[in-house]
């Protein structure tokens, strides 16, 4: 491959996030009219917000070397709770039984994968199944509609022009997680577990304790997923999350996240979740069905992933080649 | 460091042994050794180190006997407990995340915080201030998978030093280190004798032994055998007492007619790796290929046989030109590598020994797309025998047997393929004295067959006990070719380290 | 990814453990057979008559041949392959849709053929271009499933009448043809993995991928081919329940990817590679079948298979993790 095409091809890669958001813009602003307004802005984050919280608990899953595959089916799972127990316990306790939920679809992970040491794959493969499953049965494959409609409609309003409290909920979360991971000693030992599981164990570092916690995280974070998606549209629905988990992991990679981890960034998940989001805003604004867009997502996911192999290849091992820059000994 | 309470005695292990089902790993072992000491400890595989080593560390607990460090008396350890009571463990495979910094890495568990956060500032004072007692120069901010290998060890050595420990054991600190970061690591030891830690250092290099160490123990099937001041024994007698027997002909050579170059490489390079390689194998000849870690030997090797493909020069096998640009082709053209990294490379261990043994020609011995069993069988257990393979079972499954076991079935593996060329990356390395010795008399009937060897070792007694011609590589350049009358020490050491006579 | 210190030159030699294991191992599946035959005839008359089991096998046949290929990905450490059900739906959509076209017997080696097509990317991207094999089959899946949905506008695909079509749908000597084409195929494709040495590279690339490279294997080539086998074989899972059908939906194929993955885990065959067998997992096949049958017997839902198949899967592959722990090898 000539040196020149290498080297913009790396480029792309590194700034895929800022590319992929340029284009988008960029296409938006020429074919729609009112593309380029804040209201649409405010659109792409709001909704946005659903798929960000599920790459948000997909993030540290990462980092840490690990994968959870269930993050979708146990969003339909919260979502369903958090409507169908409306009537017995009220709109806002619902809503918490719904997280609840997530959280203890999370906590199951964590004991199949810690305490069973089954691989994170394979475990969240099964719940996936297992929660899907479920979902359909309790619900006997039918949506349920809210008894209290207005509840969580405010959610979608606009605040603060460019937000909505659902999304205003996301970026303060990946605020929060930008600073947990970059600037706690927990955050750095998280890195450490999925970067050099052996190494973090003999320094001390609980491994097991942590990763049934990012598992509990991200089950909380699927949960938080479904509750705001099933109150915005006062419908809680069996498959709410089962298309949602690629655009999902598409949105982290788009980030710059890597799949095997020790490496990976809340912001960047951000980015990458905004970015998905205005192409899906822009593919609606030009009719384009569910279907279509799956291709073209499934896509850039492989492309994607493609391009990191080829591009970035080397994870931590030093390369014994010659004229490595570190080998400068005294 | 713990109080001491052991009259100068950093470590006291007495009468440990230890069992596991079927086998006896340590007979009342014995082992005391003094603060600010080198104490090296030698054997042959399976002759307890390991095994005593993970006692202390906490990993196992023994069966009988007690230990005390620094004169106190300690139950049974956890490894969390082994390192506050001040053991520290250097592993051959280091304990690093190569995706943090060397600050981090060094503080890994313990960092020191502000508040909620890490006093970034107080890491990195901290990393420095450690490093600077080992006299080790490496930017504290560095991605430690951006390091090389030797800057990893002191890193590693930083980060178990750095919690202020009164034993520090070393497992072959050196297997993957070459002659300029050896010193730097015997540099750094010094350093720690001096500030009173006591050594522990393990070792196949009977060599360094005599240079670094103060007292040596011999461990020889789990029993402590002899434990002796270094300046009173020599390797010789070293090794006698490892595997109780003389070992005069440790490497023999057999006086060999050499022939027709067999393999001939010209101008071979790869960027960033080596460049201009000329050298060539005549049949019935073992040439070396020496040089310090890093100067190319492994990637010259492995672009002769095709699995890092050179990017430019010439490679001719029995006079005909050939392209390699595949270990498939490399196979074609007659040429076969035992890989440095018998693990990762070598075998497959849940297959049974003769399915390792007939891997690389599977696709030959079959007849209408089926594999033969029979014959596959017969000309295997005939190999098996030949090699002394122990126990000669070869439906067992490789991984369950020994390194040197296992070596000789890598190499085994090649020779059924007959190669014209074997190329050889460090084939006793981990492999214990009888091994070793089994696989130099199958290179030397090889050789004697009128096969040619290529061999990279980083152990020059080996090289020159063995070798006709020793190449010597440095950064990637073919600097010398040594024929045996004038192969020593100095002369390989000198040119490895770029000291070339114009 | 499994939280253990490494420990270096452990030499654990149980080869007593090896042989009771796997003696154990190769009783269960018979005994779990013959478990499940005496627990369906106390829940029904009917259960243990002749025409039940070949109806139950009947049903089961079309999705054992994907298992039979998800056998071959998990031999050489491909793990899964989740683009199984979109592999099915293009087979079985070209297979009807072309018919008009080219004939019937055309149809059906175009579906098969574009099938092994989706196979063929697989097996490039994980084969060649190394990348992780879960996410690249969950892109594919996602891409070509739309693709499907896109070819027929989310409608339904019906067959014509032919010979070809009566001849796959009926029976041969009193067993229908699809049974035949199932234990025919596992035949073929067991002598393969067993005895050829395309066979003993899929164990030696699953056992250690850099050995194998090493002595020369072609290891790329080797997993690429399991994928594109799994392609290919999930085509024709889709022409044979297309034409036995008479339709097809894009949605066809959904759910298959599980079965095909518990089949082979259930039959003893290790997700990690490098052990594992044909046989084994025609056995899980069949035992699957019968918990299917036997769920639907009792009474319950049909998403209950789900939650049964999803419980097994974890369990057998937790036992698995369990073994392989104590026997050394991980």
């Amino acid at each position: 491959m000539p040196a020149s095409l290498k080297t913009l091809g790396s480029l792309v890669v590194r700034y895929r996030l800022l590319v992929m958001l340029a284009g988008v813009l960029v296409f938006g602003g020429f074919t729609q009219d009112d593309f380029l307004t804040l209201t649409t802005f405010q659109s792409i984050l709001d909704r946005a917000a659903v798929v960000g919280f599920l790459a948000l608990g997909l993030t540290p899953i990462l980092i840490a070397g690990q994968i959870d595959l269930s993050i979708g089916s146990v969003m339909s799972l919260a979502a369903y709770a958090a409507i169908a127990l409306q009537p017995e316990l009220g709109s806002l306790p619902a809503a918490f039984a719904g997280l609840g939920v997530g959280m203890l679809a999370g906590a199951i992970n964590a004991v199949i994968v810690v305490g069973f040491k089954v691989t994170s794959l394979v475990a969240t493969l099964a719940t996936l199944l297992i929660g899907a499953s479920l979902a359909l049965l309790i619900s006997n494959g039918q949506p349920v509609s809210s008894a209290d409609p207005m509840f969580g409609l405010a959610l979608t309003n606009e605040f603060l022009t460019v937000l909505s409290p659902r999304s205003a909920l996301f970026i303060a979360a990946a605020l929060v997680m930008f600073v947990w991971l970059k600037a706690t000693p927990s955050g750095r030992n998280l890195y450490a577990v999925g970067s050099s599981m052996p190494a973090a164990i003999s320094a001390g570092i609980n491994v097991n304790g942590y990763v049934a916690g990012i598992f509990v995280l991200s089950g909380f974070c699927a949960g938080a997923a479904g509750v705001l998606q099933a109150l915005s549209a006062a419908t809680g629905s069996p498959l709410a999350g089962s298309a949602l988990l690629i655009p999902a992991i598409t949105a982290v990679v788009i980030g710059g996240t890597r799949l095997e981890g020790g490496r990976g960034s809340s912001l960047a998940t951000l980015g990458g979740v905004v970015a998905l989001g205005a192409l899906t805003t822009l593919s609606e604004y030009n009719g384009i069905p569910s279907y279509t867009q799956a291709v073209y997502t499934g896509l850039i996911l492989i492309l994607l992933i493609t391009l990191d192999r080829i591009a970035g290849g080397n994870g931590g091992k030093t390369t014994r080649t010659l004229r490595s820059a570190a080998v400068k000994q005294a | 460091m713990t109080e001491d309470a052991g009259h100068g005695m950093a470590l006291q292990m007495r009468a440990i042994s230890k069992s596991f089902p079927g086998v006896k790993a340590l007979h009342a072992v014995d082992l005391a050794v003094r603060k600010g000491e080198v104490h090296a400890i030698v054997g042959e595989n399976g002759a307890g180190k390991s095994t005593l080593m993970k006692i202390l560390a906490g990993v196992y607990d023994p069966d009988e006997g007690s230990i005390e460090v620094m004169g106190n008396p300690v139950g049974t350890l956890s490894p969390r407990e082994a390192r506050d009571l001040g053991i520290g463990m250097i592993y051959q495979e280091l304990n690093l995340v190569p995706d943090l910094t060397v600050a981090e890495n060094i503080s890994l568990g313990a960092m020191p915080q502000r508040g909620p956060f890490v006093d970034y500032r107080g890491l990195a004072a901290r990393a420095r201030a450690v490093l600077a007692e080992l006299d080790a120069d490496i930017d504290v901010g560095t991605r430690v998978g951006d390091l090389s290998l030797s800057q990893q060890q002191l890193v590693e050595i930083a980060k178990v030093v750095s919690r202020n420990p009164s034993i520090v054991v070393f497992d072959e600190p050196t297997s993957s280190l070459g002659e300029k970061e050896t010193r730097i690591l015997f540099n750094v030891i010094g350093r720690m004798r001096q500030s009173g830690i006591a050594i522990l250092y393990i070792s196949h290099r009977l060599q360094e032994v005599m240079e670094i160490g103060d007292r040596v123990t011999v461990l020889r099937d789990g029993r402590n055998i002899e434990t002796r001041d270094v300046a009173g024994i020599t390797p010789d007698e070293m090794v006698r007492l490892m595997v109780g027997r003389e070992l005069t002909e440790m490497f023999p050579k057999l006086d060999l007619a050499i022939g027709e170059p067999v393999l001939s490489v010209s101008a071979l390079r790869r960027a960033h790796q080596f460049e201009d390689v000329t050298l060539d194998v005549r049949a019935g000849e073992i040439v070396g290929l020496a040089g310090l870690v890093g100067s190319g030997r492994t990637e010259v090797a492995r672009a002769i046989f095709g699995l890092d493909p050179a990017e430019g020069g010439e490679i001719r096998v029995r006079g005909k030109t050939v392209r390699i640009r595949s270990a498939r082709e490399g196979v074609a053209a007659g040429i076969a590598l035992v890989p440095e990294d018998r693990k990762r490379e070598g075998i497959v261990p849940d297959l049974p020994v003769r399915e390792n043994f007939t891997l690389p020609l599977i696709g030959k011995i079959t007849r209408f797309f089926l594999v033969l069993a029979g014959r596959e069988r017969s000309t295997v257990q005939q190999l098996a025998d030949r090699l002394n393979l122990n126990p000669p079972r070869i439906e067992r499954p490789i991984g369950t047997f020994s390194g040197g076991n296992q070596q000789k079935v890598v190499l085994g593996k090649w020779l059924l393929a007959k190669p014209a060329v074997l190329i050889l990356d460090e084939p006793t390395r981990g492999v214990d004295v009888g091994a070793k010795a089994d696989i130099h008399r199958i290179i030397g009937e090889f050789a004697e067959s009128g096969g040619a060897v290529l061999m990279i070792s980083s152990e020059l007694p080996e090289l020159l006990a063995v070798c006709d011609r020793i190449f010597v590589l440095h950064e990637g350049g073919l600097v010398a070719e040594i024929p045996r009358a004038a192969a020593t020490e100095e002369s390989v050491m000198r040119a490895a380290t770029g000291q070339v006579d114009a | 990814m499994t939280l253990q210190t490494s420990e270096p030159g452990a030499r654990p030699a149980a080869p007593a453990a090896f042989s009771a294991g796997s003696l154990l191992s190769m009783l269960s599946i018979p005994l779990a057979i013959v478990a499940l035959m005496v627990l369906g005839s106390f829940v029904s008359p009917s259960f243990l008559t002749a025409r039940n089991l070949i109806n139950i096998l009947n049903a089961y046949s079309a999705v054992g041949l994907a298992a039979i290929g998800s056998t071959f990905v998990a031999v050489c450490g491909g793990l899964a392959d989740l683009s199984i059900p979109a592999n099915v739906a293009m087979g079985a959509l070209v297979a009807l849709g072309a018919q008009s076209l080219v004939g019937p017997v055309p149809a059906a080696l175009l579906g098969i053929l574009v099938a092994s097509l989706g196979g063929l990317i697989n097996g490039v991207l994980i084969g060649y271009v190394r990348i992780n094999p879960i996410i690249v089959t969950l892109g594919s899946g996602f891409l070509l499933l739309g693709l499907a949905q896109l070819l027929v506008g989310g409608g339904i695909v019906y067959a014509e009448p032919s010979a070809f079509g009566s001849f796959v749908a009926g029976n041969l000597l009193g067993v229908p043809v699809s049974v035949w084409i199932f234990f025919i195929v596992a035949l073929l494709l067991h002598v393969v993995l067993s005895r050829t040495p395309f066979g003993r590279w899929n164990f030696a690339v699953g056992g250690n991928y850099e050995a194998s490279a090493a002595s020369a294997v072609p290891v790329r080539f080797t997993k690429a081919t399991a994928f594109v086998l799994t392609g290919l074989l999930s085509g024709m899972c889709g022409v044979l329940i297309a034409l036995s059908l008479g339709q097809a939906r894009p949605i066809i194929g959904a759910g298959y990817e599980f079965v095909a993955i518990t089949a082979v885990v259930i039959g003893g065959t290790s997700l990690f590679g490098g052990r594992g067998s044909i046989l084994r997992t025609v056995g899980g096949v069949i035992i699957l079948a019968l918990i299917s049958n036997l769920i639907v017997l009792i009474g319950w839902p049909t998403p209950a298979t789900g939650l049964a198949t999803g419980s097994i899967l974890l369990v057998v592959v937790a036992i698995d993790a369990y073994l392989r722990r104590r026997t050394g090898t991980q």
